[in-house]
């Protein structure tokens, strides 16, 4: 068709520019749009349509516990490290009922025996001996049927001094009988259900309902652990030897060694002082 | 048998100067009472007689990078006095005198020169406050833990290279301590981040109820909520680490001497703000000292700003829209001439006009 105008092509350049220019004002809007709809720092057009379909579920419960969380961290002047524990499925029975720090009634040492609680199952204090059989000290691992170590507080640092850090975190001396040639473990029958159940529920019950769950969970279980001394002695119930502990960390540990507290200390009585609680002193 | 008997006794006098070196430079210098014996394990701890679980544990390593290191345990917890100790009832007064002497200094350490500075400010308790302020005003260890030492950013000053320098004149041990002590202060004021300072005062100052039972200023109420709105606001929240923070501004090198603006002593009294903003605005004038900083923008307190933020919101949308208006028409009046979106054998004139022709 003569007369018509010629359909010029634009240089390949300015598609290309175009073509940016365009991406770019794309990302410009739609960041105006988010700002518009959704973004905190803008009017929220769509919070109403959001809070319809996706209602939030905000807890006051959770949140206040949260903000007491955050005040917590304010009240430990030095660091607490989180310690790795078993998953709630792996732990023990006696944790269930009676938490991280089972022990609360002799103020002397409550700290004391829950600190041992990293190292050692509650059986290794308060199982009950057997008439026939002898009771063997082993590291014990869930995880693990034969943990080699190094275990937890068994050597120092020759440079900090500081105890060495292990990476087996779980591995506990645990208690087993020896009859024979068998080893049979001291832990007791775990019936976690049962346990968690009653955690939940052990308002409703009478004092004489709960006597009997509690004995159903402590058939072998002493009332008292084992004496300081039964262990941190020279010729102790554990052969810390055996068990992979550092000769100078059994000297420590068999003298309880308190080097420049003897001298400078008003009164020292570790570790007489707990064959018996306070009220039982004459 | 005389040279066995000398050896026996040579490795026994041997045996004896390793045990009583061993024993006598113990590696903790900080701990020479051993009371991480028993304190650096997990779960040294107890649940108290209302079910608060309380962690005693000192985590060895961590005091060790602390600031606080070469303090003995009980420069701060004076009042044990023997082992076991009773169940602990004081706290700890952090104006005690340690009985460590700083180098360059004649007197034993002590804190109490800024808690001073603290008592007198805004945050300090006064005789006349109510039990509630009381109660709400925070002490030293509400904002402070036992600070870990940090280094500045090895890009801003390489750590061991310039450590390497000191070690041509001065003995490893000692200049190392003084080096960390020293480069973890290298900061502009706090240690802390913008974002750390924020939001450690917001957690009070955001709690709009507690205010009010503190009977701060109106302005005071949403403080939180207005500087986020502002410039210095939304770069903090960005990321930046130059913007100023509440420190920045609320208060001097001391850091702790924070008033109300009514004070002569305030930072951010209205005699003082011109050297406050100096402090980043190196061209300030009496005119830029009086832009607010915790601006209200609500229609009643301050329509001028508000008015002023809906014509700016106006001009940032109504650009981005007509930009975007006008690429679609742009294309739409294109594509009815005929033009398709992809090149092909050399153009993309290629549909048919859907304009009538041209006469
Ligand atoms: C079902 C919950 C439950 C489980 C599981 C449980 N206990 Fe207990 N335990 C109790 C209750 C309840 C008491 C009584 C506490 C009291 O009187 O203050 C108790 C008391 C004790 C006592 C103190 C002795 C006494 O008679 O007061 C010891 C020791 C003890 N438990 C050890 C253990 C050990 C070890 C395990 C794990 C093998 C264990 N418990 C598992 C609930 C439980
Ligand atoms: C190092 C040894 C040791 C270990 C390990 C140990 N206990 Fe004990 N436990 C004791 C001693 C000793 C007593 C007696 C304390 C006293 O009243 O003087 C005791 C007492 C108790 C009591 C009753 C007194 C109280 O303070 O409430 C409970 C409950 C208890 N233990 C639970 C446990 C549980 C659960 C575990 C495992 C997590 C455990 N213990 C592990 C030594 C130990
Ligand atoms: C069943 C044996 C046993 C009993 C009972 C026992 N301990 Fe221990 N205790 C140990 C072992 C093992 C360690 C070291 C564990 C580790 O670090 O791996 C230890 C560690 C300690 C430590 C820390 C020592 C150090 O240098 O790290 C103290 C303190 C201590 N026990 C005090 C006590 C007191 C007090 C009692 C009595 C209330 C007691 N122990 C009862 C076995 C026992």
């Amino acid at each position: 068709m003569p007369g018509e105008p010629k359909k010029q092509n634009h240089p390949i350049a300015a598609f290309l520019i175009g073509f940016i220019f365009a991406v770019l004002t794309l990302v410009v809007f739609a960041g105006v749009i988010h700002h518009l709809t959704i973004s905190h720092h803008g009017p929220q057009l769509l919070k109403p349509l959001k809070d319809k379909f996706f209602p939030e579920h905000k807890s006051p419960i959770l949140e206040e516990a949260k903000r007491l969380e955050e005040f917590e961290i304010h009240r430990h002047f030095h660091h607490i490290v989180e310690y790795p524990q078993l998953p709630e499925s792996e732990r023990p029975v006696c944790f269930i009922c009676h938490s991280d720090f089972p022990h609360t009634k002799n103020k002397k040492v409550r700290s004391l025996l829950n600190m041992h609680t990293q190292y050692f199952v509650c059986e290794a204090c308060h199982i009950k001996e057997q008439t026939d059989a002898r009771i063997v000290y082993k590291w014990y691992n869930p995880y693990d049927d034969n943990p080699q170590g190094p275990f937890i507080g068994t050597s120092y640092d020759p440079e900090t001094g500081n105890l060495v850090d292990v990476a087996d975190k779980f591995s506990k001396l645990t208690p087993f009988f020896q009859k024979g040639d068998e080893l049979e473990s001291a832990i007791q029958k775990q019936d976690a259900p049962l346990a968690r159940d009653y955690v939940k529920i052990r308002d409703k019950l009478t004092p004489e309902q709960r006597d009997g769950v509690k004995n159903k969970f402590h058939v072998s279980i002493k009332e008292k652990g084992d004496d300081c001394k039964l262990c941190h002695a020279e010729k102790g119930i554990l052969d810390f030897k055996k068990l992979g502990f550092a000769d100078n960390r059994i000297e420590d540990l068999v003298q309880l060694n308190v080097k420049g507290m003897l001298t400078k200390y008003e009164v020292f009585y570790l570790p007489d002082l707990f064959l018996a609680p306070e009220s039982e002193k004459p | 048998m005389k040279s066995q008997r000398k050896m026996k006794a040579a490795v026994f006098c041997l045996g004896w100067i390793v045990a009583i070196l061993w024993l006598g430079f113990p590696a903790v210098a900080a701990d020479k009472e051993n009371c991480l014996m028993c304190h650096k394990y997990p779960f040294v701890g107890r649940i108290d007689e209302n079910g608060k679980r309380h962690n005693y544990q000192v985590d060895e390593a961590s005091y060790n990078h602390s600031v606080h290191r070469s303090v003995a345990c009980r420069d701060c917890h004076t009042y044990i006095t023997k082992i076991p100790h009773d169940p602990v009832t004081e706290e700890v007064n952090c104006a005690n005198v340690c009985h460590t002497k700083p180098p360059f200094a004649q007197e034993k350490f002590s804190h109490q020169k800024i808690i001073d500075i603290y008592n007198d400010s805004a945050h300090g308790i006064k005789p006349d406050d109510s039990p509630e302020a009381k109660k709400a005003k925070p002490y030293c260890k509400f904002c402070h833990l036992n600070p870990l030492y940090t280094r500045v950013s090895e890009k801003v000053i390489a750590f061991d290279e310039t450590l390497r320098r000191c070690l041509n004149c001065h003995q490893a041990k000692g200049v190392t301590q003084a080096y960390i002590h020293m480069t973890h202060r290298l900061r502009k004021k706090t240690t802390r981040s913008p974002q750390e300072v924020v939001q450690l005062c917001a957690k009070c100052h955001q709690d709009v109820e507690l205010m009010q039972k503190l009977k701060v200023s109106e302005e005071g109420l949403t403080a939180v909520a207005t500087y986020n709105h502002t410039l210095h606001g939304k770069s903090v929240a960005l990321g930046s680490q130059e913007t100023a923070d509440c420190i920045s501004c609320h208060a001097s090198f001391a850091i702790h001497d924070i008033y109300r603006k009514d004070n002569p002593k305030a930072t951010v009294y209205k005699d003082n703000l011109m050297q406050t903003c100096l402090q980043c605005h190196t061209e300030t004038n009496s005119w830029f000292v009086q832009i607010a900083v915790h601006p209200r923008t609500k229609r009643e307190e301050n329509p001028l700003i508000y008015m002023a933020g809906i014509g700016l919101r106006f001009a940032l949308y109504g650009s981005v829209c007509s930009l975007v208006g006008l690429m679609l028409l742009e294309t739409y009046g294109r594509r009815k001439d005929g033009i398709k979106f992809l090149l092909r054998r050399g153009t993309s004139w290629r549909g048919k006009s859907k304009r009538p022709p041209r006469k």
